[in-house]
């Protein structure tokens, strides 16, 4: 009998397979190692992955066109001749910016941590990092109002010119982003402080965690294309 | 006698130190050979967090550099800053993609999905700004 290379012999690994494929039952426990211990069931999905977490993938890679349509439009509108108003020489604190963009990033790592602290049921410290990136984000919209009413004041407003509708719709539904995932996290701190939120629910952790990195990598390229790259 | 093939094509793609394509039965494969430490839908397991400390100082440094290529407007030429700047916002993106969302230790599908998106955005884009470039200066 030919073997596999653990050692088994390929009627066991057929069986096993053949079992498995069979009976995907929901809440069947698999194997988990320490700090993991018969928490996560195997989705009893026919991809394998949980639904929530393929919804979500497949709401950010439409997202992804959403955003590069208002990139694409800022970069179409930006340098258009005869238009009154500030340019984005005249605007733009890239220092400021930079470390608004620094404390967003920042946050990432933040929330990588609370996913972490929760998957190995270090409640205490799941809602500490879950507290921070939910503030380094609320520091992030800060900012982000500092940034708009200085412009403002320098006479540049949604309406003033393409420069500034282009640039004020970008940067606000982005910021609109950031401001819906800051309430999901604080909603995950609500339910962890009631006791309600369990290693078994690490899942729930990871697909807002996903959102929030996704909202930091589209500042990422936003931070390059729109203030950083030449004029 | 199918199921005898696909059973010989399996051992022969063991022995030859690969794992063998499975259609139907990849995730059973998987769950069958899974690490002790792997939640659902990992192919590896997630990063310690000091990783995830040494990936944020990676990507903190990359935004400093950022940062001063910027302020080299008018010292070096234009389009060599426009490509450290993308080169370097792509090491970023995927630096947090990879890492921090999990796509080199999750099942390839999500890695897809997501690439497809991400790739086919600055596509659409670029083909549109080729085209309305043209027909706005006019």
């Amino acid at each position: 009998m030919e073997a596999w290379p653990d050692g088994r012999d390929a009627a066991t690994e057929s069986t096993i397979a053949m079992t498995a494929i069979e009976q995907p039952s929901a809440g069947e426990l698999v194997p988990t190692g320490p700090g993991h211990e018969g928490v996560h069931d195997a989705h009893g999905t026919h991809t394998g992955v949980a639904n929530a977490k393929l919804a979500m993938w497949l709401f950010l890679s439409s997202d992804c066109l959403f955003f590069g349509a208002f990139i694409a439009t800022y970069l179409l509108y930006r340098g258009r001749a005869g238009q009154s108003g500030p340019t984005p020489q005249d605007v733009y604190n890239i220092p400021f910016t930079s470390v608004t963009s620094f404390i967003l990033l920042m946050s990432s790592l933040t929330m990588v941590l609370a996913l972490a602290a929760v998957q190995r049921g270090d409640y205490r410290r799941f809602r500490i990092w879950i507290m921070a990136t939910a503030l380094f984000g609320a520091t992030f919209i800060g900012g982000q109002i500092f940034e708009f009413t200085e412009f403002t004041r320098e006479g540049l407003n949604v309406s003033t010119n393409l420069f500034g509708s282009s640039f004020f719709i970008l940067t606000g539904i982005h910021g609109t982003h950031v401001l819906v995932g800051i309430v999901w996290l604080v909603s995950l701190w609500g339910l962890s402080m009631q006791s309600r939120l369990s290693q078994g629910d690490s899942e729930r952790v990871e697909i807002a965690g996903l959102y929030w990195h996704f909202v930091d990598v589209v500042w990422i390229v936003i931070f390059t294309v729109i203030y950083l790259l030449p004029k | 006698m199918a199921d005898t093939e696909t059973e010989t094509s399996e051992i022969e793609a063991a022995e030859h130190g690969h794992e063998p394509d499975l259609p139907q039965g990849d995730l059973a494969y998987r769950m069958a050979h899974a690490a002790p430490n792997l939640l659902p839908g990992e192919v590896r397991a997630h990063p310690d967090p000091w990783q995830y400390v040494v990936v944020a100082v990676v990507l903190a440094v990359i935004t400093a550099v950022e940062i001063a290529v910027s302020y080299m407007e008018g010292d070096i030429p234009d389009g060599l800053i426009v490509v450290l700047l993308l080169a370097m916002m792509i090491m970023k993106f995927f630096l947090v993609a990879s890492w921090f969302m999990h796509l080199r230790t999750d099942q390839p599908v999500f890695k897809r999905l997501f690439v497809v998106g991400a790739i086919a955005a600055p596509i659409l884009y670029l083909v549109v700004l080729a085209t309305l470039h043209g027909v706005l200066a006019d």
